[in-house]
C-alpha cells in the first residue's frame, strides 16, 4: 500500500496534454500485460516472452501473476537445460548456472528499487531453490553463498528491513542443510550469525532486529558447543555485561529494555526453562536480581526521568519477592516508583493503574 | 475499487477546527468514487489489490453506516469474476488465485450475506473454496502456504482460519498442528513473527493472536508480555508504530489496537490520544485517511484507521468484529452469537 507517500507527489495531471499522456502510458501498460497473459496461455515459454515480463516487472513489481508466469518459463528453460539431450551434464549444469545468474542480477536492482516488496524476495528464493534442485551441491553453495553477502549489503542499507533479516535466515537455513553439502556433511553458520548480530548491535545500539536475531540465536550457540552449567553462566555473564554498557549509553531506547527484560527471564522461574541458564539454584537467582537491582538503581542517578529504569526497578523487584518471599526494599520506596512510573509515562496510565493494583501497592 | 492514491492528503482541507469530527459523508464518497479513476495510470498499477480493496471499503463503508453506498450485485459479480476453477480466487480477473484474494472474497460474500452465491454462480462451490484454502497447509509444519508457490508466512494461516471460520468449514484443516506452528513464532517479547525465528512484528502479531482467537486458544498468549510491548507501540504524538523505533502509522491503529483488544489490555494505551491521531490523517475535504498526517491518503488506511476508532468505542461507528475486521453485527450473524 501506499505507505508514506509525502505531500507533493501523485499530483493530478493538469493539461489537456498531460491527461493524453496518461492515457496512452495507461494503453500501453494494458497491451504489454494483454500480451504477456496471451502467450502465457498459449504456453509461449520463449526467451521473447521472458523479456516481456521483465519490460512489465520493471514497471509494476507487485504484480505477483507476473512473477509467477517468470516461474513457469524458468522452470520450463531449466528442465529443458538439464533435458537428456546427450549433451554432457557439465555444459547443460553451466548453462543453468549462467541462466540463474543473469535471473539474480535482474533480481538486483528491483530490490534495491523496492526493498520492501514481498513478491521479489520470494522469487529470488523461488529461483534460488530452483538453484539447488538443478544443480550439483557445490555450484549451488556457490550461488546461496552469496545471498549471504547481498542480505549483508541490504541490511548495511536499511539495518530494520525485516524482509532483510528473513531472507538472511533462510539463506542461513539452506546453507546449513544436507541438500548443499559436497560430502554430505552438517554444516553450521550458528556463531558466524552470532558474531554479525554483535557487529550490528555494535554498529547501532538501537537496533531490535539485531538484538532479536541474538535472543534466537543464543540457545543454538550453546546447544553447539555443548556448554555445561559453568559455560553457561559465562555466557550470561557476558551478556549481562553487554547489556550493561548498552544501557548506560542509551537508557531511553527501549530495544535495550526488551533485551534486558528478555535476560531476566533466565532468573524467572516462569520463563528459565527456556532460557540460556535452566539450572540455575534459587539462591543463585536471587544473587543475580539482587545484583541487577543495584546496577539499575545506579543508572537512576542523574537519569530520574527516564521511566524504563523504574519499570525495571518494578518487575525486578516483583520476580525479587516472587524468589525470597519478601520485597528487596521498603515498600514505600516500590510506591514511589509506581508513582514516578506514571507521572513520566501518561499514556500508558492505566497499564500504571493495573500494576499498582496486582502489587496491592501503598 | 481502485487502489490509487489521493487525490487527498491526511491534514488538508480547510483550517483546523479546534475539535476534529470524523467526516463521514466525505469518506463515503471518497470509497464511492475510486472506481471512476480509470483514467489514471495508478489504477491499472494497482490491479493486484483489487478484490482486497473492495473488502477494504466495503468494511469501511459498513463501519460507517452505509452499507448500501456500494451496489451489492456488482460488487457479488465482481468478487465471482476474480474465481478460478480451483475455487480460489485472484485480484482481479486474469490474476492467479492467492490466499490473500480468496479470504478477501469470502469476506466480501460474508458482508453482504451473499456466500450461497458460490454454490449458485462460482466457478467452484463453497466447498471447493474451502478445499482449495486448505490445500494450502503444509501438513508436517501446520503452515499455511499463500499459493502453490510456497511462500510461508503466519497472515496466511491467520487467512486460511478467518475464511474457513466464516464458511464453517474450519474442520478441513489441522487446527491443533496450525497453533502449535504458531507458537514456534512466538518470540521473547510475548509477540509473534511471519516465521520461526522471525522478529516480532504488530501485524504479524495480529495474525497470530486473530488465529488463536478463533481456534480458542489465547490462553497459549503472554497477555502482560505482549501488552506491554503492544503498548509500547504508542509514540508521544498518540499514533502506534509497528516494531520498536520505527515511525507510527495509521494502519496499527488496527494491527496494535485489535490484538490488544483481544488480550483484554486496550485501555494500556490512551485512546483519546490514539483518536486525535487518526482524525488528524483525514482530508476534510476530500475524504480518505492516510499513514500520517501530510501523507497521500488511500482506502487501506481509510479503513484500518475507521475500524480503529470503531474499536475506540467512536460515537456513530458500527461496532467491530476484533478478530475479523468485519462488523460485528455480521460476524455475529454468521457465529449466531
Amino acid at each position: 500500500m501506499s505507505h508514506g507517500i509525502p505531500r507533493g507527489s501523485g499530483v493530478q495531471p493538469a493539461t489537456a496534454e498531460d491527461r493524453q499522456k496518461e492515457l496512452q502510458k495507461i494503453k500501453d501498460y494494458k497491451g504489454l500485460v494483454e500480451s504477456v497473459h496471451l502467450r502465457i496461455q498459449e504456453r509461449q515459454y520463449t526467451i521473447d516472452t521472458l523479456d516481456l515480463t521483465t519490460k512489465l516487472l520493471r514497471w509494476n513489481p507487485e504484480f505477483y501473476t507476473i512473477w509467477n508466469h517468470r516461474r513457469l518459463i524458468m522452470r520450463h528453460i531449466l528442465s529443458a537445460g538439464s533435458g537428456e539431450d546427450g549433451q554432457g551434464f557439465k555444459t547443460s549444469h553451466d548453462a543453468s548456472v549462467n541462466i540463474i545468474s543473469d535471473e539474480l542480477s535482474f533480481l538486483l536492482p528491483l530490490m534495491r528499487k523496492y526493498p520492501k516488496c514481498y513478491w521479489i524476495w520470494n522469487y529470488r528464493l523461488w529461483l534460488l531453490e530452483q538453484s539447488t534442485h538443478y544443480l550439483p551441491a557445490v555450484a549451488g553453495r556457490q550461488l546461496w553463498q552469496q545471498e549471504l553477502a547481498l542480505a549483508s549489503k541490504m541490511l548495511s542499507l536499511d539495518s530494520r528491513n525485516f524482509h532483510g533479516w528473513g531472507y538472511r535466515r533462510t539463506v542461513v537455513n539452506a546453507l546449513e542443510s544436507p541438500e548443499l553439502q559436497s560430502d554430505g556433511s552438517a554444516s553450521t553458520l550458528t556463531e558466524q550469525e552470532f558474531d554479525y548480530t554483535t557487529k550490528m548491535i555494535n554498529t547501532n545500539l538501537s537496533n531490535f532486529s539485531a538484538w532479536h536475531t541474538r535472543s534466537k540465536l543464543i540457545p543454538k550457540v550453546l546447544t553447539k558447543k555443548q556448554a555445561d552449567k559453568v559455560a553457561r553462566r559465562k555466557f550470561l555473564d557476558e551478556e549481562l555485561e553487554l547489556i550493561q554498557r548498552a544501557l548506560w549509553a542509551g537508557s531511553e531506547d527501549q530495544s535495550l529494555w526488551f533485551y534486558h527484560q528478555n535476560l531476566m527471564s533466565t532468573f524467572d522461574p516462569k520463563y528459565a526453562a527456556d532460557s540460556m541458564a535452566p539450572d540455575l539454584s534459587g539462591e543463585e537467582r536471587l544473587e543475580y536480581v539482587t545484583q541487577e537491582i543495584g546496577r539499575i538503581q545506579e543508572m537512576l542517578d542523574g537519569a530520574e526521568d527516564c521511566k524504563w529504569i523504574y519499570q525495571s526497578l518494578i518487575s525486578l523487584s516483583i520476580l525479587y519477592k516472587c524468589l525470597s518471599g519478601k520485597w528487596p526494599v521498603g515498600q514505600s520506596v516500590i510506591g514511589h516508583w509506581v508513582d514516578e512510573l506514571a507521572k513520566l509515562d501518561p499514556l500508558r496510565a492505566n497499564r500504571w493503574a493495573d500494576l499498582r493494583r496486582d502489587l496491592g501497592a501503598p | 475499487m481502485s487502489l490509487v492514491s489521493g487525490p487527498g492528503r491526511g491534514g488538508s482541507g480547510g483550517s483546523v477546527p479546534d475539535e476534529l469530527k470524523l467526516v463521514v459523508d466525505r469518506h463515503v464518497k471518497y470509497i464511492q468514487s475510486l472506481d471512476t479513476r480509470q483514467d489514471e495510470l495508478e489504477y491499472w498499477l494497482t490491479e493486484h489489490l483489487r478484490l482486497n480493496g473492495v473488502y477494504w471499503g466495503l468494511t469501511a463503508l459498513h463501519l460507517l453506516g452505509h452499507p448500501e453506498a456500494l451496489p451489492r450485485d456488482a460488487t457479488i459479480d465482481f468478487v465471482l469474476s476474480c474465481q478460478h476453477e480451483n475455487g480460489g480466487f485472484g485480484a482481479a480477473p486474469g490474476h492467479d488465485a492467492h490466499m490473500l484474494y480468496t479470504v478477501s472474497a469470502v469476506q466480501i460474500l460474508a458482508t453482504v450475506d451473499a456466500v450461497e452465491e458460490l454454490d449458485r454462480k462460482g466457478k467452484a462451490g463453497g466447498e471447493k473454496v474451502g478445499e482449495y484454502i486448505a490445500s494450502l497447509q503444509d501438513p508436517m509444519t501446520g503452515s499455511f502456504a499463500g499459493d502453490e508457490w510456497g511462500e510461508i508466512d503466519t497472515r496466511f494461516l491467520f487467512g486460511a482460519f478467518n475464511a474457513l471460520s466464516l464458511l464453517h468449514l474450519l474442520s478441513l484443516v489441522d487446527v491443533p498442528k496450525a497453533v502449535a506452528h504458531v507458537q514456534g513464532c512466538g518470540n521473547f517479547d510475548g509477540g509473534y513473527g511471519v516465521s520461526p525465528g522471525a522478529e516480532s512484528h504488530a501485524g504479524q502479531i495480529y495474525t497470530c493472536v486473530g488465529a488463536l482467537a478463533i481456534a480458542g486458544r489465547l490462553d497459549l498468549v503472554d497477555r502482560d508480555r505482549l501488552g506491554g510491548w503492544l503498548s509500547e507501540r504508542q509514540l508521544p504524538n498518540g499514533g502506534l508504530n509497528g516494531r520498536p523505533e520505527k515511525l507510527e502509522d495509521v494502519c496499527y491503529s488496527w494491527w496494535v489496537l485489535t490484538s490488544l483488544a483481544m488480550i483484554d489490555r486496550i485501555h494500556w494505551i490512551d485512546g483519546e490520544k490514539l483518536t486525535q491521531f487518526i482524525l488528524q490523517c483525514q482530508d476534510l475535504d476530500k475524504g480518505g485517511i492516510a499513514d500520517r498526517p501530510g501523507d497521500m491518503v488511500d482506502v487501506f488506511h481509510t479503513v484500518f484507521g475507521i475500524a480503529g476508532l470503531s474499536l475506540l468505542g467512536f460515537p456513530g461507528l458500527q461496532a467491530v468484529d476484533p478478530i475479523y475486521c468485519m462488523p460485528k453485527a455480521i460476524t455475529s450473524r454468521i457465529f449466531g452469537r
